[in-house]
């Protein structure tokens, strides 16, 4: 398998997809209007992801001294894993053979994805000889505080170099 | 212009008579709104030699200056050079440009010169002219090919419009039913890539009506494509067609007969498709242990794979299959005529109503591309003027200093 113009070898990897897939250009120059508004797909993202992948092209511009008019660059709105971006960016990795047209009538259908809520988790337990640490710093302090020590995962916590140095050294054992 | 018009509506009035022949009535197929508009007379050698050297100087080529020398082609000879000027165009960096009129003018040329089979060729090739035509267009040349009685090349016709998915107007789609049902009755035997042409042209035309011979079609075009997942792979059905590549199409077909049975009113399945099922339900099994010696070991564990799940489903998908058809027969839901009849008693019921929808849709189409067309030209006036401008600056320029 070898590059049409320059002759050189595809990676090994790709010889397989060479053979079967095609690429982005091959299947929009027998469109017309080369494929505006036509929702694409690639292989490898069927193949790994569960949610749509997708991307919904909004502008061409071809490569005229192909002799088949399968190459160029693409633009479009990108779907990804379901999530959709607002921004037209160019098409990445057009030349690759991994393409796949989604036809009109299954484009409902393939595009139909019901977002799964993630948690999104702040407050996380100390590790249990932390924990031993700070509720004994708690009770030498005099602190009579009986709320759980917990981490706050939100919270961005610079430390800065003289932190350390001014720590005095506490008496007796930490725990 | 007014006497071969009169002669082509006497001609089509008496084979309507006569019944067969003509599908499409005089009206929608006659020539003479497109060739009573106002056309801009210009000569091909200028236009020809204006386009040689935009392109020796590697200066883009304006969709007018095109559109310009196919309006203007009065000669067979000519017609083989607008071919050349068309591809030119196609492989120029204004090729996306290439403008609906200009191709509708292009194929009504074609025909005008008859040379209907390179109109064929041009759209067969779509990719190296750019031949993108619209649903009427597709009408007309349908049309032709069924006057002819040439369901070869008519099908060919079906195949580019399945190719393009644009079986959106209800009169596209029964005339291209029509053709498929014709050519399905002409030839017995045909190669898998016809079959899985044939499937999809049906899938794609029967998705679009909620009548017994929509439904029929999509069973018979999921028939075909399970025919050819089976002997040639899931790859061999999606690969360069608008199809999915979900594995399963014997699955969706047995689907079909489901919802059709489910569905409330007078929508019912032809006998014809369900045969067809059924044949190959149980003709495959025979032909299962053939293929395995001489398929060439490509490495296709995938490919491989899906036929063996697909063929090991064959028993379970024949026992839902005569569950299906016992329901409904139960039902009253099989359609004992043959398909062809009952696309030929629809198309002769709504064909004319359809075709003055499409003939008003089309005159606003007309209108729509005029003034186009007048926008184009107007700015290339500018733009021409500003080039004078600049150019006679420019010497002012010179002569001054």
């Amino acid at each position: 398998m070898a590059r049409p113009f320059t002759g050189k070898r595809l990676p090994v990897l790709a010889w397989e997809d060479a053979r079967r897939e095609s690429r982005l250009f091959a299947l929009l120059c027998q469109r017309p209007l080369f494929g505006l508004g036509r929702v694409v797909t690639r292989k490898a993202w069927l193949w790994q992801y569960e949610e749509p992948c997708y991307w919904l092209i909004t502008r061409v511009r071809v490569d005229y001294t192909a002799e088949n008019l399968d190459h160029g660059k693409a633009w479009g709105y990108l779907t990804f894993r379901g999530k959709t971006y607002n921004e037209v960016k160019e098409i990445d990795k057009v030349m690759y053979h991994d393409w796949r047209m989604v036809p009109k009538h299954e484009e409902e259908c393939f595009k139909k994805f019901t977002p799964v809520s993630v948690e999104i988790i702040q407050y996380v337990p100390y590790p249990p000889l932390l924990r031993a640490m700070i509720l004994a710093q708690r009770q030498k302090e005099g602190k009579l505080d009986t709320q759980e020590p917990l981490i706050d995962l939100e919270k961005i916590i610079i430390f800065t170099n003289d932190y350390f140095k001014n720590q005095k050294k506490a008496k007796g054992t930490p725990v | 212009m007014a006497a071969p018009v009169l002669r082509a509506g006497v001609v089509s009035v008496s084979r309507a008579a006569a019944g067969r022949r003509s599908i499409l009535s005089a009206a929608y197929v006659d020539s003479s709104k497109w060739d009573e508009r106002e056309k801009e007379v210009h000569s091909l050698a200028e236009l020809a030699t204006l386009m040689d050297r935009t392109y020796e100087r590697n200066l883009p080529v304006s969709s007018l200056t095109i559109s310009r020398f196919i309006d203007n082609i009065s000669s067979r000879e000519e017609l083989d050079q607008a071919e050349y000027y068309l591809y030119k165009f196609r492989h120029s960096p204004n090729c996306w440009y290439l403008r609906d009129w200009t191709i509708h003018s292009w194929i009504r040329q074609c025909f005008k010169y008859g040379a209907q089979d390179k109109a064929l060729y041009t759209l067969k090739n779509k990719v190296q002219y750019g031949v993108f035509p619209d649903n009427f267009t597709f009408n007309i040349l349908l049309d032709y090919f069924i006057k002819s009685e040439n369901y070869e090349d008519a099908m060919s016709v079906v195949s580019e419009i399945m190719l393009q998915e644009s079986f959106d107007d209800f009169s596209t789609q029964l005339l291209s039913l029509y053709v498929l049902y014709q050519y399905l009755a002409t030839k017995s035997e045909f190669t898998w890539e016809e079959e899985r042409n044939l499937g999809a042209s049906l899938l794609l035309t029967g998705l679009k009506q909620t009548n017994t011979v929509g439904f029929s079609s999509q069973l018979y075009g999921y028939t075909f494509l399970g025919k050819v997942e089976l002997n040639k792979g899931l790859r061999a059905v999606y690969h360069q067609m608008p199809l999915m590549w979900t594995p399963g199409y014997l699955n969706r077909a047995l689907q079909v007969m489901d919802s059709v049975a489910s569905l409330p009113g007078d929508v019912k399945i032809c006998k014809e498709a369900i045969d067809v099922l059924e044949t190959i339900l149980q003709s495959v099994p025979e032909v299962k242990t053939d293929p395995e010696p001489s398929e060439e070991v490509e490495g296709k564990p995938k490919q491989t794979e899906s036929e063996e799940t697909e063929q090991s489903k064959l028993p379970v998908y024949l026992t839902q299959f005569k569950n299906l058809y016992s329901k409904l027969h139960s039902l009253d839901k099989v359609e004992s005529e043959s398909l062809l009849t009952l696309t030929t008693q629809l198309v002769k019921e709504k064909l004319p109503a359809c075709e003055v929808e499409d003939i008003a849709k089309h005159e606003q189409k007309l209108k729509e591309w005029e003034q186009e067309q007048a926008l184009l030209m107007e700015r290339e006036k500018e733009m021409r003027k500003k080039a004078k401008q600049e150019q006679e600056a420019r010497k002012l320029a010179k002569a001054s200093t």
